[in-house]
């Protein structure tokens, strides 16, 4: 992650938080959240965390500078949790970038395609 | 007993974060342990992405934040 820890000074702390379901598009949020998260971009944490209300996550929610959470399609279940919990987030949808639900093949060029393209957006 | 855990992988504001907890409890004469947490694993398990983060019987109150005496005591007696 760009920084996990608060001890070594004024680092800005994002942390990324993909909705990792079941098509493809769920793949595709899971695999570039991994990319972006090896790249230094932020540090990938656990949806189903903040979802179930671990207090761990949550507050490590609350403290981040930002979080940003990517959802595999347009029902955006991890925007959804965002929002029930009262936790800030930029949203990012990858259905926003050229693939289609249950077509696009998640290879790795498209990883790094979109990997690529939410890394400026975010940044 | 209550255990307030400290949770940091041993860096000064981690250090500072503890000592300020234990002068809250002296203080305040609670029936209290500290548990220091340094295992990154057993950090990261307890959803805890920066440190220094503090930790009640194992809720995470405060993540990131070097508190201070009057804080911790807030936060230990009163949650957040």
């Amino acid at each position: 992650m760009a920084c996990s820890c608060s001890c070594g000074g004024d680092c800005k702390v994002t942390l990324l938080y993909a909705c990792s379901g079941a098509a493809n598009t769920g793949l595709l949020a899971d695999q570039v959240s991994r990319a972006l998260s090896g790249r230094g971009v932020g540090g990938m944490t656990c949806l189903s965390g903040v979802a179930a209300g671990l207090s761990g996550f949550v507050v490590s929610a609350q403290e981040a500078d930002k979080n940003v959470v990517i959802d595999g399609c347009k029902v955006g279940c991890g925007a959804r949790i965002f929002k029930e919990k009262g936790l800030p987030f930029e949203h990012v949808v990858i259905t926003d970038f050229g693939v289609t639900k249950g077509e696009t093949p998640v290879t790795a060029e498209l990883v790094e395609l979109v990997s690529d393209q939410i890394a400026q957006r975010i940044a | 007993m209550m255990k307030v855990q400290i949770l940091g992988t041993g860096c000064p504001k981690c250090k500072a974060l503890e000592a300020n907890a234990i002068k809250a409890i002296e203080d305040a004469s609670l029936d209290a342990v500290i548990e220091k947490i340094t295992d990154i694993d057993q950090i990261m398990d307890m959803g805890v992405m920066m440190t220094p983060a503090l930790a009640v019987d194992g809720e995470v109150l405060s993540v990131g934040k070097v508190l201070n005496k009057d804080q911790v005591l807030a936060l230990v007696k009163g949650g957040r």
